[in-house]
C-alpha cells in the first residue's frame, strides 16, 4: 500500500496496513533543521520570503525529500506567491489583508481592508490564481501519486476576520449581521473557485484551515458559528465530495463545544487536536472515532521543543494505543512544525509511527 | 435597584441605556464611587464568571467591554474630582517577537472592569519597553505570549526588571496560549492567568484587594 492508498483508507475512517504519517505545516527552521541530517548545502534558517530563488529551491527540495526519507505518507501543499512586499517587516496577500512578519512564527494579520459596508461596497474580490498553486504541482509531479496531497485552504472564518479584523468581525456579528454574511459570502466564492482549480491539478484531500478556538473555548458561541461560519465551510464540504476528494478540517484549540456541528457537517478528519485544549485522543476517538479520522494530538507545545526523542517516541506509541485500533488515525503534530521544535524528536516522530504503527497494532 | 439594572445592561452590552441608567443613579443621589463598584464592576464580575465556565464567548464580552468603556468616559471626569484613585496600575503587553493581540486585550479590558489603570504597550514589546513604561504606582506587569517560541521573552523581561530593580517592587503576571503554570513557577512569575477573568481576579489578590 503507498502512502496516498493509506492516508485515503485511513480518512475513511478505515484501517491501512499500517497507521499513516502527516505533516500538516512545518516552517523554514524545522524543514533546514531535519534537513541537516539527510542533504547539505542548505542556507541558513530565514523567512522564506527573503531568501533566494536558489534557496528556495533548496528548502522546497528538501521539504520533498524529508517526506520521501522519512516515509510521510501525505504532502501538504499551499498558496505561494499570493504576497507582495509593503516593507521589511509587512507583506500583503492577494485579498489586500497586511501582515506582520515575524522571526518566531506565522505572519499576523494586523491590516484589514474591509472593516465598514462602505469598505466592501468598493472591495474588488481576487481571483483565485493558478500561479500560486505551484508547490501543489511540483509535489504531484515529484510524487507521482505515491503520497496523498493535501492543500491547506483558509475556511470563512479566518478569511472573514482577516479581512474584517477579529474584535471588529465579533462586534459586527451584534450590530450589522448582513455584513458578515456578506464578506462571508464573497469569501466562499472564492474559496469554491479555487477548489475547481485545485481538483484540475490533482489534489487528494482539502483542509479547511479556519481556527475557531482557543485552548479554553471556542472564540465565537455555538450559536454564532452556526450562523456565520459553518454553513459557508459546509457548502465548500459538499462541493469537494462532491468533486471526489476528502476534506480534512483544521482547528486549534479546545473543540468540544462545537463536535456536534463539526460531525454533522460531513468532515472526513479533524486536525490537529491539541492536548493542551483537552482534545485528548482517547477521549476524541471513543467519541466520534468511527465517523472520522483523527490526525494530529503529538504535542509541539511541549514534547517536540523540550522532550526528548525517547519521550516522543513513548508519546507517538501511546497515541497508536489510544486511537489506531480499527484505523482512522494518523500521525502528525499537535499544529505546525514551528521554529520551536526540535529536529530530533520531528524525526523520533516520524520513526515511532513507523516502529508501532503497522497493524495489529501494540 | 438602579446599579443591577446597570449591571445587567453592561452584561448585554448596551451603551445607550447604560449612560441613561449612570444619569438614573445620579438623579437618585448615587455618587460615581457607587456607580462604578455596584454597577460597572459588579457587571464585568459578573461577565468574567460567565465566561470563565462558557456561558458567554470573546464576542460578548467585546459588547460588555464596549458598553464600560463608553460608562467610564461619563464616570472618569467624576472620580477624579473625588480623588479615589485606581485599584491599582498594571503595566500590561504582549512580548518580544509575538503580534497577538485579542487575548491582551481581553485581559485589558477585565482589569478596567476591576477598577485598574492599565498602561498597555502594546504588541511586540521587548524587555526594555516593559522597563521604560514602569513607573511610581506600578504594582504589576503582566505579560502575554501565544507562540512558545515568544515565551521565552517573558523571562527575558523579568531579567530585565530585575538587572532595572524593579522586580522586588513588582508582581508579575502572566498568561496567554504558549504559558502554562508549570512554566510560571519556572521562571518564577507570582501569577498565571488561564482565561483574562482569572487574571483579572488574582491581580486584585496581588495589590491585596483580593475577595
Amino acid at each position: 500500500m503507498n502512502g496516498k492508498k493509506r492516508i485515503l483508507t485511513a480518512l475513511n475512517p478505515g484501517q491501512a496496513d499500517q497507521v499513516p504519517l502527516y505533516i500538516h505545516g512545518i516552517n523554514e527552521a524545522p524543514i533546514i533543521g531535519i534537513g541537516q541530517q539527510i542533504t547539505q548545502g542548505l542556507p541558513q534558517v530565514t523567512d522564506f520570503r527573503k531568501m533566494k530563488d536558489t534557496e528556495k529551491f533548496k528548502v522546497l527540495d528538501t521539504l520533498f525529500l524529508i517526506h520521501e526519507t522519512f516515509d510521510v505518507d501525505g504532502f501538504t501543499a499551499f498558496e505561494i506567491g499570493h504576497e507582495s512586499p509593503v516593507d521589511d517587516q509587512h507583506v500583503k496577500d492577494e485579498f489586500g489583508v497586511v501582515y506582520a512578519l515575524s522571526d518566531f512564527g506565522l505572519p499576523v494579520a494586523k491590516g484589514h481592508p474591509v472593516k465598514e459596508v462602505s469598505d466592501l461596497e468598493k472591495y474588488e474580490p481576487p481571483n483565485p490564481d493558478p500561479g500560486h498553486l505551484v508547490l501543489l504541482n511540483l509535489a504531484r509531479d515529484r510524487f507521482k501519486g505515491d503520497k496523498a496531497l493535501f492543500w491547506l485552504m483558509r475556511g470563512s472564518f479566518v478569511r472573514c476576520w482577516r479581512l474584517m479584523g477579529m474584535e471588529n468581525m465579533m462586534i459586527k456579528m451584534f450590530d450589522d449581521p448582513q455584513f458578515v454574511h456578506d464578506v462571508a459570502a464573497m469569501v466562499l466564492e472564492y474559496n469554491l473557485a479555487q477548489l475547481d482549480l485545485l481538483v484540475g491539478e490533482g489534489l487528494d484531500v482539502l483542509v479547511i484551515e479556519d481556527d475557531i478556538a482557543d485552548k479554553n473555548f471556542p472564540l465565537i458561541a455555538p450559536d454564532q458559528f452556526l450562523e456565520f461560519v459553518n454553513p459557508y465551510n459546509r457548502q465548500i464540504v459538499e462541493a469537494a465530495h462532491a468533486k471526489g476528494l476528502k476534506v480534512v478540517r483544521h482547528s486549534d484549540g479546545n473543540l468540544w463545544p462545537l463536535m456536534d456541528i463539526l460531525l454533522d457537517t460531513g468532515y472526513d478528519g479533524l486536525n490537529p487536536l491539541e492536548p493542551q485544549a483537552g482534545m485528548a485522543l482517547d477521549r476524541v476517538k471513543d467519541y466520534c472515532g468511527d465517523q472520522l479520522c483523527l490526525l494530529g494530538n503529538i504535542d509541539c507545545v511541549d514534547l517536540l521543543p523540550n522532550g526528548t526523542p525517547q519521550q516522543v517516541d513513548a508519546t507517538v506509541k501511546k497515541a497508536i494505543q489510544d486511537a489506531g485500533q480499527g484505523g482512522g488515525l494518523i500521525i502528525c503534530s499537535s499544529n505546525s512544525l514551528h521554529p520551536g521544535v526540535a529536529p530530533d524528536n520531528c524525526i523520533a516522530m516520524f520513526e515511532a509511527t513507523r516502529k508501532y504503527g503497522r497493524y495489529p497494532t501494540p | 435597584m438602579i446599579f443591577s439594572q446597570i449591571s445587567a445592561r453592561l452584561q448585554n452590552g448596551d451603551p445607550k441605556e447604560m449612560a441613561h441608567l449612570i444619569g438614573q443613579a445620579f438623579d437618585q443621589g448615587a455618587t460615581p464611587e457607587q456607580v462604578l463598584n455596584q454597577g460597572l464592576i459588579a457587571g464585568m464580575d459578573r461577565v468574567g464568571q460567565k465566561f470563565q465556565t462558557g456561558e458567554i464567548y470573546i464576542p460578548h464580552m467585546l459588547l460588555a467591554a464596549r458598553a464600560m468603556h463608553g460608562a467610564l468616559d461619563i464616570l472618569k471626569p467624576l472620580l477624579a474630582e473625588t480623588g479615589n484613585g485606581p485599584a491599582g496600575r498594571v503595566v500590561l503587553g504582549t512580548v518580544q517577537g509575538d503580534h497577538h493581540d485579542i487575548g491582551k486585550n481581553l485581559v485589558s479590558t477585565m482589569l478596567e472592569g476591576k477598577g485598574f489603570e492599565v498602561i498597555d504597550v502594546g504588541i511586540d514589546a521587548p524587555p526594555q519597553t516593559f522597563v521604560k513604561a514602569v513607573d511610581e504606582g506600578v504594582q504589576i506587569v503582566a505579560m502575554s505570549a501565544l507562540l512558545s517560541t515568544t515565551a521565552p521573552f517573558i523571562g527575558d523581561t523579568i531579567e530585565a526588571l530585575d538587572k532595572a530593580g524593579l522586580r522586588k517592587t513588582l508582581k508579575i503576571m502572566v498568561g496567554g496560549g504558549a504559558v502554562s503554570q508549570e512554566f510560571s513557577d519556572e521562571i518564577g512569575a507570582d501569577a498565571y492567568g488561564g482565561d483574562a477573568a482569572t487574571a483579572a481576579v488574582l491581580a486584585m489578590d496581588l495589590v491585596g484587594k483580593g475577595a
